[in-house]
């Protein structure tokens, strides 16, 4: 390890477990808005990312334009469905892989003090940047290619919170558990 | 180090604040269809075609091919038809509610309201201050092909980010009014 989490001044420990709470809880907040906008199964995943409403069955733009009309109540009017277009995810891509570089770089960094292994380290700091690459892939595939893609970005989300369980346990542990001698 | 940190800070600036609700969509129909009994949902899937004509009258056209139409419906006669726009910016997207008194459509009908519905946490009180000025009156009874000139009016007595809001949702009138005016048949 590069430097030793475990045995840091207790100013760094308190650093990181405050890091670690603050995006732990923005995680918790992160999943709470996919189960509101997207949901967590790859129907509702490709309905979000995927072609609008019935064009999903055409990617295709038909030769001459298909009108469809559907009798539709107030409460209907007033619900809408959230997704996600081509503009719309051209502007997160943009937007939100910045921020998980950086948040994947701090979680690596914090990698660098754990006292594991170089083949362990090298495996969770890919799995850290792996988890928004699949995400965003995911997104665009569906988008783009299939619907079938949805699940390439359902493992993206799990692997984001799969790679911050597994740092933020190891640190807690190597920082505050009794065996740590950490001044 | 300096990266990172140079990156971290770029990325919070250029963060997209959360969505806010202005008006409830429901709001915005009970205004703009007022005395409808009955509503129907009129999805077209674009011919190519009909893309390239939107494109080449506004330089817009939906980005997954569909264009929706909701009537508002009174004896089975339509007494109304309104759209919701989405205009994107690099401040997060808006929504407009764009209502029209149908006058036979293609190429007839005047817009009878357009509702901001939806902005985001940083654009909420420009877009605020830019309604304050009188900007949606600017739009009221405004014949279909007519250029939206709301922008023009109230910018001499708002500032330069609710100028530019104006700008945003002036675009987005006129997209709503290329599509009602192109593809709305009765």
């Amino acid at each position: 390890m590069l430097y030793d989490l475990g045995r840091s001044d207790i100013r760094v420990r308190w650093l990181v477990t405050l890091l670690l709470a603050t995006l732990g809880t923005s995680y918790l907040f992160g999943a709470w808005m996919v189960g509101l906008y997207a949901g967590f199964g790859t129907t509702k995943v490709a309905e979000t990312y995927g072609a609008a409403g019935e064009a999903m069955m055409m990617q295709m733009p038909p030769e001459t334009t298909m009108v469809t009309e559907r009798p539709i109540s107030m409460a209907e009017m007033g619900e809408e469905q959230h997704h996600v277009d081509m503009n719309l995810l051209v502007q997160d891509t943009h937007v939100h892989m910045p921020m998980y570089a950086v948040i994947a770089a701090v979680l690596s960094v914090i990698v660098l003090g754990l006292a594991v292994s170089r083949g362990v380290g090298l495996a969770i700091i890919a799995l850290l940047f792996a988890a928004p690459w699949l995400d965003f892939a995911g997104m665009w595939l569906t988008k783009l290619v299939s619907p079938r893609f949805a699940v390439v970005t359902l493992a993206g989300g799990w692997a984001m919170a799969l790679g911050y369980t597994v740092v933020a346990a190891l640190a807690l542990w190597e920082m505050w558990s009794p065996r740590s001698d950490g001044k | 180090m300096k990266t990172i940190l140079l990156g971290a800070a770029a990325a919070v600036l250029l963060h997209i604040t959360p969505t806010v609700i202005l008006v409830k969509r429901e709001d915005a129909v009970a205004k703009l269809l007022p005395g409808a009994e009955r509503f129907a949902a009129r999805e077209l899937h674009l011919s190519s075609a009909d893309s390239r004509r939107l494109h080449d009258a506004v330089g817009w056209e939906p980005a997954d091919g569909v264009v929706t139409f909701y009537l508002g419906k009174r004896q089975d006669q339509v007494t109304g038809v309104l759209l919701f726009m989405r205009v994107d910016s690099q401040h997060g997207p808006l929504e407009l509610a764009v209502g029209y008194d149908p006058g036979g459509g293609g190429g007839g009908g005047s817009i009878r309201g357009v509702e901001v519905t939806k902005a985001t946490v940083e654009t909420k009180p420009w877009v605020l201050e830019a309604l304050k000025a009188g900007l949606t009156n600017a739009y009221r009874g405004l014949a279909v092909g007519q250029a939206p000139t709301g922008a023009e009016k109230v910018k001499p007595h708002v500032a330069a980010m609710p100028g530019y809001m104006a700008e945003l949702i002036d675009k987005g009138v006129m997209h709503a009014d290329a599509a009602f005016r192109l593809l709305y048949r009765p």
